[in-house]
């Protein structure tokens, strides 16, 4: 029996296109395992790890779309070369980086990371941009390791000072958005609005000490882009590719357990009330009916005010209460299974009813328990999804459900942040149509084998 | 009336009493999991209650006796909480506590919510519940109608042409929707409906304000209505059509059809009524599992849409831990649950002849 249904599993091509894709979606979750730190989910939980991601970004690809939105850029500042003064003896270490601005937008951050060792009286900062405009920022008393960016005091009051020269009018505050126009827009008075300068951008660095500095002063510039990776970032700046990567070994740990497990305890449950027959059916029939009755999304989340959930609870619990479902499908095919001869046979000649339901039932029962173990994995996968969307899951691990959850919160449909909801569902879906694949294959090989005459 | 009709009614009525009492047994069972489920929540909540309890107490003694000293409401709210607390079986063993608070349960007693208000400011859970319920149930019934109906009505016609066009794409589609989230979907249409193409509302049963006059409410409901039922729809409708294919392509094999068919009986009207006749009690039991086992994503469709029945008010309970409100909806969900059970079993009764007519 196996090897025809073997044979005729082959020969079905989306159950090959199936079994093939399960095999894929294991090996990315097994890189996926091996490859992020264990440290994966509390970075993920803390802001202060993507600062110097774009926010709301989406996929680099968007570019070959039309869209202009620049990557990220990150310059390291190396040619330093150094002097010394007296009276007072001061110490100056310089060095400059260019950069080419190709893009109709500006970038939508700037992050500059001075590192050294020692103290430094300030570092100064020259932007020069291509029509030869300076923008003068001096950091007092730096802090080595600090980011620098448009929200600190020290750079905006600089920015603040060249925007109101430009525009000849009195500013009170700028915005991060304002200050980029003052960086990366055509000099004079319409400065928030005029066109983005092409061209060569060059920064200076100047780092100002009364001791020498060994090692040599050491600093970064980045340039937060518009979009990110292949699908973009949250408006935390996380990458969103990382949130599918990180989701998919907890996502599938899931629905394989809870499916395994529904199916052995539903398919040998239903399959012996369906051979046994009678009063001790009803029984059985009458305890699939009251676990039936608990609507599981509602209780699971109630069980979880009482038992601290952790993927194994979850499993077990939603196997607890899906595995009749299985048994009420596999009760009727036990059902037909009994009334066949062989059985009929067995009985009358007194075989115990143990060894009849092992040897006549349970190998005609597998290939089903096979079929359904298959077709449940989604079914685990959605309603451990679901759970997460309501804001129900082991702490410390990344979820589709949450990431969809935030994106609930921070209205991406609003916004337009298409990439925010739409990969995570995706994600869903691809991990749950391989086995639906293999499990409608086997179910189509099988239902009619067990049924007939 | 003919004996043979007499007996046949007197095999559905032995049928209903028969399930009315499995049911009923059913019903304590399935409560008594999810009590033992939640124990220490329920303890939890019926302490908060009697505690707020105790407070509204006091305040209309301090209000109405003005002339009891502190120590005299203290002692009056205490003996109050006591006695609130002893209802509930706080001074008795287990097996007694155990019935008083599941006799609570059936009484609707349950409590008040932490934080949650109903729109007529109570912050009874049952109040709550009374006014999210009724749109569950308008959003889930017309659903699942719906699937049905479409369900039966595309399984049939697959079915009619084993190998044609429609019964190799009804698979597919089941393959695609069973992988589907329903939430997502619903995601998916605000997105392009609301905010794209700007045609449905994105969310919440009516506009606001609500238009004036009964025609455009009713419109102005059907489109709130539209897309949560349209996510609901979409996810479900493959899978059954599916499972109702299988079950016809299967009767279709029998003698009687074949026999039907012999006799030159015209096919629509094998398939409309032998054939539907026959699997009518098994669409039942399909109808009853797919009601079981598409409650979770309805109710979470409420929350993509804002739609102010009880999922929506269950997730904004897990938001504020409120678990009074938790508890109480789980609770409610349950009977409704059964009830709807319940009315299948007695349909699937009625429909299978062999129950009607008493024989087994």
């Amino acid at each position: 029996m196996w090897r025809t249904i073997a044979s005729e599993f082959a020969r079905s091509k989306s159950a090959v296109a199936g079994l093939a894709l399960i095999v894929v979606i294991f090996a990315v979750s097994a890189f996926a395992v091996f490859s992020l730190p264990g440290s994966t989910a509390s970075q993920w939980a803390n802001p202060g790890t993507w600062t110097s991601y774009p926010k709301a970004a989406p996929p680099t690809w968007v570019n070959a779309l039309g869209v202009d939105a620049p990557q990220t850029v990150g310059l390291t500042l190396n040619n330093w070369t150094s002097s010394s003064f007296d009276a007072p003896k001061t110490y100056v270490y310089a060095a400059s980086t260019t950069l080419d601005w190709g893009h109709t937008v500006t970038p939508s951050g700037f992050l500059f990371i001075p590192q050294f060792v020692g103290s430094a009286y300030e570092v100064s900062l020259t932007w020069t941009k291509p029509d030869g405009q300076e923008v003068q920022m001096v950091v007092a008393s730096p802090t080595s390791g600090t980011n620098y960016d448009l929200t600190s005091l020290q750079i905006k009051q600089y920015i603040l000072q060249f925007v109101q020269s430009q525009t000849g009018s009195f500013l009170s505050s700028v915005t991060p958005q304002q200050e980029l126009s003052g960086l990366f827009r055509t000099d004079g008075s319409q400065i928030l609005a005029s066109p983005v300068l092409k061209g060569s951008y060059k920064l200076d660095v100047q780092v100002t000490s009364s001791a020498p500095l060994t090692p040599s002063p050491r600093a970064t510039l980045t340039l937060v882009g518009d979009s990110y990776g292949t699908m973009g970032t949250d408006n935390f700046g996380r990458p969103i590719e990382l949130g599918m990567l990180a989701g998919l070994p907890s996502a599938l740990e899931l629905g394989m357990l809870t499916s395994v497990v529904s199916v052995v305890v539903g398919v040998l449950f239903g399959g012996f009330s369906g051979f046994l027959g009678g009063r001790k059916d009803a029984v059985m029939q009458w305890l699939f009916l009251v676990v039936l009755a608990v609507p599981a999304l509602p209780f699971l989340i109630a069980l979880s005010y009482s038992v601290p959930l952790n993927l194994l609870t979850e499993a077990t619990f939603i196997a607890a209460l899906s595995w009749p479902f299985y048994a009420i499908i596999a009760r009727s095919a036990s059902l037909s299974i009994r009334s066949q001869a062989y059985v009929e046979a067995d009985l009358a000649m007194g075989v115990s009813s143990l060894r009849t339901f092992s040897s006549h039932f349970i190998p005609r029962l597998t290939p089903f328990a096979v079929a359904y173990t298959a077709l449940g994995v989604p079914g685990g996968i959605i309603l451990g999804q679901i759970l997460s969307f309501l804001g129900v899951q082991p702490p410390n691990i990344i979820t589709w459900g949450q990431l969809l959850n935030d994106a609930s919160t921070y209205q991406a449909e609003l916004y337009g942040w298409w990439w925010w909801v739409l990969f995570p569902g995706v994600m869903i879906v691809v991990a749950s149509i391989p086995f639906v694949l293999v499990g409608f294959s086997i179910d189509r090989i099988v239902s009619p084998k067990v049924s007939a005459k | 009336m003919r004996p043979d009709l007499v007996w046949a009614q007197m095999g559905y009525a032995r049928f209903v009493a028969a399930k009315s009492v499995s049911y009923f047994l059913a019903l304590l069972a399935t409560v008594s999991i999810l009590y033992v489920g939640t124990y220490p929540s329920i303890q939890k909540i019926i302490q908060a209650s009697a505690t707020s309890a105790a407070g509204e107490f006091e305040r209309q003694l301090i209000s109405s006796h003005r002339g009891l000293d502190a120590a005299q409401i203290t002692a009056a709210v205490d003996a109050f909480k006591l006695s609130y607390l002893s209802s509930f079986g706080f001074d008795q063993p287990l097996p007694i506590k155990f019935v008083l608070q599941m006799y609570n349960l059936f009484q609707f007693h349950l409590g008040t919510a932490f934080f949650i208000q109903a729109p007529n400011g109570s912050k009874q859970v049952l109040d709550l519940i009374a006014a999210a319920l009724p749109n569950t149930i308008l959003l889930f019934t017309t659903a699942t109608l719906l699937i049905i109906f479409s369900g039966v009505v595309l399984g049939l016609l697959a079915a009619r042409r084993v190998g044609g066009k429609l019964d190799r794409l009804i698979p597919s589609i089941a393959i695609v929707h069973a992988s589907l989230p329903t939430f997502w979907v619903g995601f998916i249409l605000i997105a392009y409906f609301a905010y794209t193409l700007n045609v449905l509302p994105t969310g919440g049963i009516t506009s606001v304000p609500p238009p004036t006059g009964l025609l455009p409410r009713f419109t102005d409901l059907l489109a709130h209505l539209a897309l949560p039922l349209l996510s609901i729809l979409i996810v479900s409708i493959g899978g059954f059509a599916y499972v109702i294919r299988s079950l016809v392509v299967s009767t279709m094999g029998e003698d009687f059809v074949l026999t039907a068919k012999a006799r030159g009986i015209p096919e629509r009207r094998i398939l409309f009524r032998h054939v539907l006749r026959t699997v009518s009690p098994s669409i039942v039991t399909q109808s009853i599992l797919l009601v079981t086992g598409s409650i979770g994503g309805g109710l979470t469709t409420e929350v993509v849409f804002r739609w102010p029945g009880l999922g929506l008010l269950t997730a904004g309970a897990i938001g504020e831990n409120d678990l009074p409100v938790i508890i109480g909806s789980t609770f409610v969900l349950t009977l409704v649950l059964f009830l709807g059970l319940y009315l299948g079993e007695l349909a699937y009764g009625f429909l299978d002849p062999r129950v009607r007519t008493g024989s087994d």
